[in-house]
């Protein structure tokens, strides 16, 4: 995705620049203002690494000053308290497996959608697009997971986070561009469904694929509220869940805190601006087409 | 045409390879959805294996008739709207302003970029807890910030309505990368010649832009307002981190989640009121329905006219 073209900016710069070689006021202003948006994104963030590194008696003297040293004791401290390596762990795998489990069925889903398949497809895909106005389910889910007697359990867990409609509708869209051709050649071959699925639709489709995941995981990743509400053993708390509960306890001591907060944020940003390119195609895939 | 596999006999492979994702949705997600709307006459409650009875209208009775609570429920449905609104007009409008902005040929671009994207992933926890701390009351940046022009705010722990106002700056910072880069998508489909053909005429940028950028970028308009009006209609969970759950403050998916699983964490028990809660959701889900398909139909009733 190029979002980049600078055609309207060459057009503007041109037409501005003609008069003569007068400074730009226009493109004066246009960074004057996106710096000030920096400057409220990189505020907080800022905020953030420079508490983690103070004393609490530093932080108290003055919220803003800078750190009189940059030691690494209020990590370590938030490691060793608040359980990280667990509530990771536990992140870890519900992301994990939610993310492979439904990634997977959703591809054989998508697949019979895209290529009709199946009778009643374009009525299937309708069900998955209209998941964004539907009331919310949380209560009839919440009995469901009763009944089963999924309560407080990581397989109830899981099971919440194995369905995603808007990746349904990206990966069916996607498929749809995967030349038909292929199929012929397959099937004058012999090829059997699942060979198909597995070998032809599954690498044609990667970046679709790629990009769902992603975002799924993400998805996982950060869910609050139903660890909140599914899960009462600490034992089973993702970090999320953890950083809440991590709060209420040392919502006095922000140094800490703010370590702890900063553990997390760091590799997701860092995993985000490698990812940036799938993450972004995702969320803007099919937004523009009308 | 679809072609078949494997011969006659596997035309069945696709439907039996598409059951587990279709039954894992309807399971979950789209059975649970539609049976909220059966919930919401009854007067379930958290706990397992507890006779359920018919109450037919009564939970909505109740909820939107019903003494000074019934008084705070239309509160709450009020404050939805305005935190809508709210959010809706200054987040598009400021992610409209950056994505046009970033879309010229500046330094940086990418940076801006990331940057502004960078809170969409890192979810509510971490969003609250970041904003929980700048606006730290006693001496934080935002603190000394306003005291520069003389203002005093408790922030979070102010007036409800001052904290009311807080998370809406919040939820605008955290989403606002979401805007942009939908409205860069479509910025990015609008080919260079209709640009050039614009300045040929001398058009002037603000020219530019109302007659040839914002009829262009309909789709993306489009997209952006129903999904942020949708959003923030059915938003709470920055409430959930930033303030907990304060009367005055809080919005419908708040008012649902604190009455059917408790206002801080959760459990089972006989006083959560489930299907009141159900209710509750059926009536934001019919504010979400009326408001979401008027937005719908307006927009495509300009679509038609701008684009034919």
């Amino acid at each position: 995705m190029s979002t980049t073209t600078g055609s309207e900016g060459q057009a503007l710069a041109g037409a501005a620049a003609a008069p003569g070689r007068r400074i730009d006021l226009g493109r004066l202003a246009a960074y004057a203002f996106l710096i000030l948006i920096a400057i409220a994104y990189i505020g907080p963030l800022l905020m953030l690494v420079l508490t983690a590194f103070k004393t609490l008696p530093e932080f108290t003297k003055d919220a803003t000053s800078l750190p009189a040293s940059f030691s690494l004791d209020n990590f370590f401290e938030a490691w060793d308290k608040a359980n990280f390596p667990q509530y990771l762990l536990n992140t870890a795998i519900y992301t994990v497996a939610s993310t492979v489990i439904f990634v997977v069925s959703a591809v054989f889903l998508a697949i019979a959608i895209a290529r009709r398949f199946v009778r009643g497809g374009g009525t299937l895909f309708t069900l998955f697009l209209i998941a964004l106005f539907l009331p919310a389910a949380l209560i009839p889910q919440f009995q469901l997971i009763l009944a089963l007697g999924l309560y407080n359990n990581p397989i109830g867990y899981i099971m919440l986070f194995l369905v995603n409609p808007i990746a349904i509708v990206i990966l069916v869209n996607y498929m749809r561009t995967i030349p038909i051709e292929l199929d012929e050649a397959a099937a004058i071959e012999g090829c059997g469904y699942l060979r198909y699925v597995l070998t032809i639709v599954l690498p044609l489709s990667s970046p679709a694929i790629a990009t769902v995941a992603v975002l799924h995981a993400i998805g996982v990743w950060n869910e609050l509220v139903l660890a909140t509400i599914y899960l009462t053993s600490a034992d089973f708390y993702p970090i999320t869940r953890g950083l809440i509960v991590f709060n209420g306890v040392y919502g006095n001591n922000w140094p800490v805190l703010a370590a702890a907060v900063l553990m997390i944020t760091l590799p997701m940003a860092v995993f985000f601006v490698l990812a940036q390119r799938w993450i972004i195609g995702g969320v803007t895939a099919g937004a523009v087409k009308g | 045409m679809a072609y078949h596999f494997g011969g006659g006999r596997s035309r069945a492979a696709p439907y039996a390879f598409l059951v587990p994702a279709l039954f894992l949705y309807v399971l979950v997600s789209l059975g649970p959805s539609l049976a909220t709307a059966v919930y919401s006459f009854t007067d379930a409650t958290g706990l397992p294996n507890q006779p359920i009875n018919w109450i037919g209208l009564e939970n909505y009775r109740e909820f939107l008739t019903l003494g000074a609570a019934a008084q705070e429920n239309w509160a709450t449905l009020f404050r939805t709207f305005i935190f809508c609104v709210a959010v809706t007009v200054i987040q598009f409008s400021l992610g409209l302003l950056v994505a046009v902005l970033l879309n010229q040929k500046l330094r940086g671009t990418k940076f801006f970029r990331t940057l502004i994207f960078l809170p969409v992933i890192l979810g509510v926890t971490i969003q609250g807890l970041i904003w929980t701390l700048f606006l730290y009351p006693l001496g934080g940046p935002m603190d000394n910030l306003l005291g520069l022009f003389g203002v005093q705010s408790e922030f979070l722990g102010g007036q409800p309505m001052e904290a009311f106002a807080w998370v809406i700056v919040v939820q605008i910072w955290s989403n606002l990368g979401m805007t942009m880069v939908i409205f860069l998508a479509g910025l990015a489909t609008i080919p260079n010649e209709v640009y050039e053909a614009a300045r040929i005429d001398g058009a002037s940028r603000w020219q530019v832009f109302r007659e040839v950028t914002w009829p262009l970028l309909t789709p993306a308009v489009n997209t952006n307002l129903v999904l942020t009006i949708v959003g923030s209609l059915q938003a709470w969970q920055l409430f959930l981190v930033l303030t907990g759950y304060r009367p005055g403050t809080q919005v419908m998916g708040y008012l649902v989640y604190a009455t059917g699983f408790g206002a801080t964490s959760g459990g089972t028990s006989a006083s959560l009121r489930q299907g009141y809660a159900a209710a509750a959701s059926i009536v934001l889900f019919a504010v979400v329905l009326v408001i979401g398909l008027t937005v719908q139909y307006l927009l495509r009733r300009r679509e038609a006219r701008l684009l034919g």
